[in-house]
């Protein structure tokens, strides 16, 4: 383990007292994949592991702590290692402070600072924000994972009418931020992709030098301008969830930085949603994400409308879940040589085993069929066909896990 | 038998009979843990006395998840999961909360107005109970068999069902009830609409709400 990782997994025993919960887990693969080399290390796959990644894997190491600071208020750090060929193995995925006070009179107010998902996934809802369906997150929630990231302020108001003889709550959500103005490049680069790795904040995604990522890094302030969202949020019981969302990072997509010499992206984005729970362990989400992101540079104007929607249905039975997922993504430009252009779809389907409170055992395979202006420019086909299997073991311990 | 009942009524006490109160859905069958209350209409003032009863927290979960009590009564609310829990009501009936806690560090929580407290913790949403405080003489939550019973002096009584996931207006299903000669009145109350439904039972813990 890297040095800072050492470090910051005592820091963080030492801080830990009485009222503080902390999770420690160790995610290992073993996989096997012919697709294309991953977008981590310049390929222009579309999944987390490509042909040459098979064999045994680090998943995620992980650290998270949850520190009550007072009756009100609680911080939450969470930490990992990515055994990719990225730049930033290792790193913090979200840190954040949290400001809860007791509802009052039916309302609720919750403020977030720090770094951290805004609301958009329906599907990531386990610790470190992982999916308690597949190993690998939809297009959608990977996009997120690679390049999305709140690193501001988020203000919740909730009316809990479950609470007061109704069967809804309904919340408004409204997040301003800094450090997003390269959302964007990934996914106009490389298109979508299917991970469950989680860009550290202020990490980079890819190596340096190695084209076309470079070593991005999407967390960056360029133009100074905040960024900001708003969503709404609709529950009948337990039951259903509805989630609509409106993102713009508020760039100024003609900005350069003077330092990295990078452009600045506007990305702007809607995202909606609907989580249905029923009886007998059924699980579906379905859920939809469209948006642009645009480059103008040198006064050209550049942009990669994109979209992507999946549908997910999943069933529990006592200590197993099997999930079935299906995803469509695509990528349009104007850009020359339409640089960037994808089209595609996915079908993910994963066997997961909660052996015990601390042993995990899953099973998923994802095919990939997309077709990719960038792979075609560089040889490949006008459709190809990418297929990953995983096994993963995972074992966590933590102060709630007994 | 005539000089009998003026000697029980000499003493105050009408002789006991059985009164029962069987509730059915809409569909007719029989429903479980539904809350019957009956109040006198002769002696209106008459309620049960207070109790003292104890609400834990186990698994991320309240139990029981429902409790009955008369008005007065106290509740003691220990925690014994591994995590904290942070209690609130909002409800008119009794507002209160419990800062963050493990353990039994409170002393148990007084109830004097009769109303629904509803219960949730600011940690986890996924909590949820309510307490049921009540001013009736006689209460109690209905049987596997969906009935209720209750050994009641002969007369006059109003009776009354809830349940926390009822969709039916609570005064539709309001009964007034004689008990008379015999040694057993009996009441069937059924539902028009179906209960909403029930919380996830198997929800993982790991998940967010």
């Amino acid at each position: 383990m890297h040095r800072p990782a050492l470090l910051l997994v005592l820091l963080g025993l030492c801080a830990v007292s009485r009222a503080t919960d902390w999770e420690l887990s160790l995610d290992a693969r073993l996989v096997s994949s012919d697709a294309y080399p991953s977008f981590m290390e310049g390929g222009l796959g579309t999944l987390r592991f490509g042909s040459d990644d098979s064999g045994v894997r680090l998943g995620r190491a992980r650290f998270a702590i949850t520190q009550p600071l007072g009756e009100l208020w609680s911080a939450h750090l969470d930490a990992s290692v990515f055994d990719d060929q990225g730049a930033s193995p290792l790193g913090v995925t979200e840190a954040y402070a949290l400001f809860r006070p007791y509802p009052f009179a039916g309302y609720r107010f919750r403020l977030k600072a720090g770094g951290f998902y805004p609301p958009v996934s329906l599907e990531n809802r386990s610790a470190g924000w992982e999916s308690p369906y597949t190993l690998s997150y939809s297009a959608i929630n990977s996009w997120l994972a690679v390049e999305v990231r709140t690193i501001g302020l988020e203000g919740t108001l909730d009316w809990l009418g479950s609470r007061s003889g109704h069967a809804f709550d309904l919340g408004v959500t409204g997040g301003v931020f800094g450090w997003n103005d390269r959302a964007g490049v990934v996914v106009a680069s490389n298109g979508f992709v299917f991970t469950d790795r989680q860009t550290p904040l202020f990490g980079r995604v890819g190596q340096p030098g190695v084209r076309p990522l470079n070593g991005a890094e999407p967390f960056m302030e360029i133009d100074h301008r905040a960024g900001a969202y708003a969503g709404l949020e609709a529950r009948y019981l337990d039951r259903a969830v509805l989630r609509v969302l409106r993102y713009d990072n508020r760039a100024d997509p003609t900005d350069i930085d003077t330092v990295s010499h990078v452009i600045a992206w506007d990305t702007r984005f809607t995202s909606a949603g609907v989580r249905l729970e029923g009886d007998h362990g059924w699980s579906a989400i379905v859920q939809w994400l469209g948006g642009v992101t645009t480059i103008a540079p040198q006064s050209m104007t550049l942009n990669w409308p994109f979209q992507a929607q999946f549908a997910l249905l999943s069933k529990r039975f006592g200590r197993s879940t099997l999930s079935a997922r299906y995803d469509r993504f695509a990528v349009q430009t104007n850009a020359p040589e339409v640089y960037g252009a994808q089209d595609g779809h996915a079908w993910t389907a994963a066997y997961l085993f909660d052996a015990d409170t601390h042993w995990r055992f899953a099973l998923e395979c994802m095919r990939v069929v997309s077709s990719s202006a960038n792979r075609e420019e560089q040889g490949g086909p006008p459709l190809a066909t990418e297929t990953q299997w995983q096994l993963a073991v995972r074992y966590v311990i933590g102060s709630a896990i007994r | 038998m005539l000089s009998l009942f003026a000697l029980y009524a000499a003493a105050g006490v009408l002789p006991a009979a059985t009164l029962v109160v069987n509730v059915r859905t809409p569909e007719g069958h029989t429903l479980a843990g539904a809350v019957v209350t009956v109040r006198s209409l002769d002696a209106p003032g008459r309620h049960a006395a207070p109790v003292h009863a104890v609400m834990d927290q186990v698994n991320r979960s309240f139990a029981p998840d429902l409790l009955v009590i008369p008005v007065g009564s106290t509740v003691e609310f220990p925690n014994s999961d591994s995590v904290s829990h942070q209690i609130y009501s909002f409800s008119p009936a009794k507002r209160f909360q419990l800062p963050l806690y493990r353990g039994k560090p409170y002393p148990p929580v007084h109830f004097e107005q009769p109303g629904v407290v509803t219960l949730g913790c600011n940690i986890h949403d996924e909590m949820l109970a309510y307490l049921l405080v009540t001013d009736a003489a006689w209460y109690g939550r209905t049987d596997g068999g969906g009935s209720f019973s209750a050994e009641v002096p002969r007369g006059r009584y109003h009776v009354a069902l809830w349940h926390p996931r009822l969709r039916d207006n609570e005064t539709d299903l309001e009964r007034e009830l004689t008990v008379g000669d015999g040694d057993r009145a009996e009441l069937t109350l059924r539902l028009t609409h179906g209960l909403q439904p029930a919380p996830l039972a198997d929800r993982p813990h790991s998940w967010d709400y």
